[in-house]
């Protein structure tokens, strides 16, 4: 039994024209069993930036709120908002600060930057970075992801088309996969507002 | 004329005899014998090939360099008055990858017999068919169907013989004979069970859980089936290997009849949608 | 009776004044005047540099220093406890772009230097440091330039001066300084304000000048800064001085 595969999740970000996308499945397991259908991946950490967090649930609860310290600390010492570029930094030095006895998450970071540029990434474990300027994926479904977004992804899309294009790819990939799915929230980040759909999937 | 037959699909039923077993009589004539016992396999050259294969093939063990099984499955059986409902769902995985979504787990041995499948495909597939060509066997030798019984026991000797040796499979043979309804459990230790309800594979308890909760042995045909239905779709709901198609079929006297196959996904709403106009 | 409140730093005067703070201040002032202009478009910070003999090579000592790439800093007091304060600063700096992978905000540095300097009037064992800070720094809301004192308070400043000369650098950067001033004009007032009162002939070698601004400098990452702290060599600040001649 992998620890990465206790939980089960599917986490994907895309980047689209002046607009960033995060999705998550809303599944929490405990192996095959199916605990509960609403469980949140993907977290607002600032207006502009989201984190999703896949992997040991109870990792991605601890995680989730030492961000968000991390993150309003932050803001009350600096006296500006964090870029995602700067969060992911953050994010990844706390992941390699346990090296040797790590977080059991792969997080997925999406935002606008202050000029409004998108700005995605997804990390390993311990924190190395993937910087892409198309799509990041992590979770169990991770590898189905892949595949969805090779085919579906292209560049500039609009926010409405790349929030289609993000919920085709994140609900064709969990129904391909046990341990994702049973739901899943889709977050668009646009200059001026953050959408935020749930989807309706496939429950078994 | 019909021995002559006999005789050469017996023949061929002992493709390759292995050492183990050949050569054992007893109560039962040789014939016989030969349908249950006799080995159509090769095993390994060992002094045990059971202990051999155990190394490579237990399932309890996590080693790397294993042969593993996918065990996600639901299916279930029930017996009540008016017959046998026989249900299953239709996922079947790699790991947490879904391999399919269509997988027929109903297997038809004869117009009266079925059996289920939960395990190995591979071993349940084959050992059913194997179990439908011995049962026609029977029959022609008889001239009278087999008993779900006798059946069953069939299919359990065959396990038997190669317990130990990885086989995986859990299985319901279920049918009508003389005596009526008929359910048997029959598992790859050799286990096998006369019942009035059983469900096998990584959703049966979700699948128990709704049918002890509504199971009687009085029900009408519509709400044993409807019963039976319900306690896969729940089964496929929490369990993550689980899924795709509620297949539905039923038993009676004139043998089995399919009912109904349904995407998961159109019972969900369908359920939800009920739920929702009865609050 | 006096006495009686100086031996130990961490106890007030009837006052209300510890009395090791104010005896810090005072070896500020012994110390030579360092002057920090806040420019339109960079920053300068410069100190005299004073040999106690002329057999001294002069090129051996160094004021400003650079702390990280985008911040300054220079010090008027006890060169010694600057050297522990540089250090502080320097670490800082780099546990900052361990977590971040950017260099801290002025204003960041500034607090973590100034939060050593008051620790040390508050702990057993220690003496306060006899020394006041100019920091400059070039950051996302552009140059700003601190002071820090003995006591651990900070002050930003356009312009200003500390040290044996602050009194009358101060009122001559006050009819100098206007918020137009480019980068090459502070450099200007900045040599021009040490000149008040300078002991003896001011060149190359007796005086140091560190900038922000003008032209763009690389990262250790290999990305582009805007601007980079740099030392002006002293061929530079020759250039400087005969210009001003």
């Amino acid at each position: 039994m992998s620890i990465m595969e206790y939980n089960g999740a599917a986490v994907v970000a895309m980047v689209g024209k002046n607009c960033v996308a995060i999705g998550a499945d809303k599944r929490l397991g405990q192996q095959s069993l199916t605990v509960s259908t609403d469980f949140p991946k993907i977290f607002t950490m600032t207006d502009k930036t989201m984190i999703g967090l896949a992997g040991l649930a109870t990792d991605v609860l601890t995680l989730r709120d030492q961000f968000r310290l991390k993150t309003k600390l932050y803001q009350l010492e600096e006296n500006r908002v964090i870029e995602p570029q700067t969060f992911a930094n953050m994010v990844s030095s706390t992941l390699y600060s346990k090296r040797f006895g790590p977080y059991f998450i792969e997080p997925v970071v999406a935002g606008l930057d202050k000029h409004d540029k998108p700005f995605i990434c997804s990390m390993d474990t311990i924190g190395c970075i993937n910087f892409a300027k198309d799509f990041v994926v992590a979770g169990t479904a991770g590898g189905n992801l892949y595949g969805m977004c090779e085919s579906l992804w292209e560049p500039d899309l609009e926010p409405e088309d790349l929030f289609e294009t993000v919920s085709q790819a994140l609900l064709n990939a969990v129904d391909r996969n046990c341990l994702s799915g049973w739901g899943a929230v889709v977050h668009i980040i646009t200059p001026d507002k953050v959408v935020t759909r749930s989807l309706k999937a496939r429950m078994d | 004329m019909l021995s002559e037959i006999v005789a050469q699909y017996s023949n061929d039923a002992a493709l390759t005899a292995g050492s183990a077993h050949t050569g054992s009589s007893g109560l039962l004539g040789r014939d016989f014998a030969k349908m249950t016992n006799d080995l159509i396999f090769d095993l390994p050259n060992t002094q045990d090939p059971a202990e051999f294969l155990n190394t490579y093939t237990d399932v309890d063990s996590s080693a790397d360099n294993q042969i593993k099984f996918a065990h996600g499955t639901t299916t279930l059986g029930f017996k009540y008055d008016d017959g046998v409902v026989i249900c299953t769902d239709s996922r079947a995985s790699q790991g947490s990858v879904i391999a399919s979504q269509s997988v027929k787990k109903v297997i038809e041995i004869n117009p009266y017999l079925l059996g289920t499948m939960a395990g190995g495909a591979a071993d349940c597939q084959f050992w059913e068919r194997e179990l439908g060509r011995r049962c026609r066997l029977y029959e022609l030798r008889n001239k009278e169907r087999i008993s779900v019984a006798a059946a069953s026991k069939l299919l359990g000797n065959m396990v038997y013989s190669y317990k130990g040796m990885g086989l995986s499979m859990g299985t319901m043979i279920s049918g009508w004979d003389k005596m009526g309804p008929s359910l048997f459990y029959v598992d790859n230790d050799g286990t096998r069970l006369r019942g009035d309800l059983f469900s096998v594979g990584s959703g049966s308890t979700f699948a128990y859980g709704i049918l002890d909760s509504a199971y009687d042995a009085g029900l009408q045909k519509n709400d044993a089936i409807e019963l039976g239905r319900r306690a896969i779709y729940h089964a496929a709901h929490r369990d993550a290997f689980s899924g795709g198609s509620v297949r539905v079929y039923h038993i009676n006297e004139d043998g089995w009849e399919f009912i109904s196959l349904t995407d998961f996904d159109d019972l969900h709403w369908d359920y939800t949608d009920r739920a929702n106009r009865a609050t | 009776m006096t006495d009686r409140y100086s031996f130990s730093l961490t106890t007030f005067s009837p006052s209300g004044k510890l009395g090791q703070i104010e005896h810090a201040l005072q070896a500020v002032s012994n110390g030579v005047t360092s002057v920090g202009i806040k420019a339109a478009n960079g920053i300068v910070i410069a100190t005299e540099k004073k040999t106690v003999s002329t057999l001294v090579d002069s090129s051996s000592l160094e004021k400003v220093s650079t702390i990280c790439p985008s911040i300054g800093m220079v010090y008027s007091g006890m060169g010694p406890d600057s050297r522990v304060l540089i250090n502080k600063g320097r670490k800082s700096a780099l546990a900052y772009r361990s977590v971040y992978k950017e260099d801290p905000p002025v204003a960041i540095l500034v607090k973590e230097v100034a939060g050593v300097m008051q620790e040390f009037t508050q702990s057993g064992g220690v003496r306060p440091f006899g020394v006041s800070l100019l920091i400059a720094g070039y950051d996302q809301k552009g140059p700003a330039l601190y002071q820090v004192d003995p006591s651990g308070s900070y002050f930003a400043w356009k312009a200003t001066a500390i040290g044996k000369n602050m009194i009358n650098a101060n009122s001559f950067l006050e009819k100098r300084f206007n918020e137009e001033m480019e980068l090459e004009d502070a450099v200007h007032t900045a040599i021009l304000t040490l000149k008040e009162g300078f002991e003896g002939q001011i060149t190359e070698d007796t005086i140091e000048i560190g900038i922000i601004g003008g032209s763009a400098a690389v990262s250790a990452t290999g990305e582009p800064l805007p601007f980079a702290f740099k030392k002006l060599t002293p061929a530079e600040v020759k250039d400087y001085l005969a210009n001003i001649a």
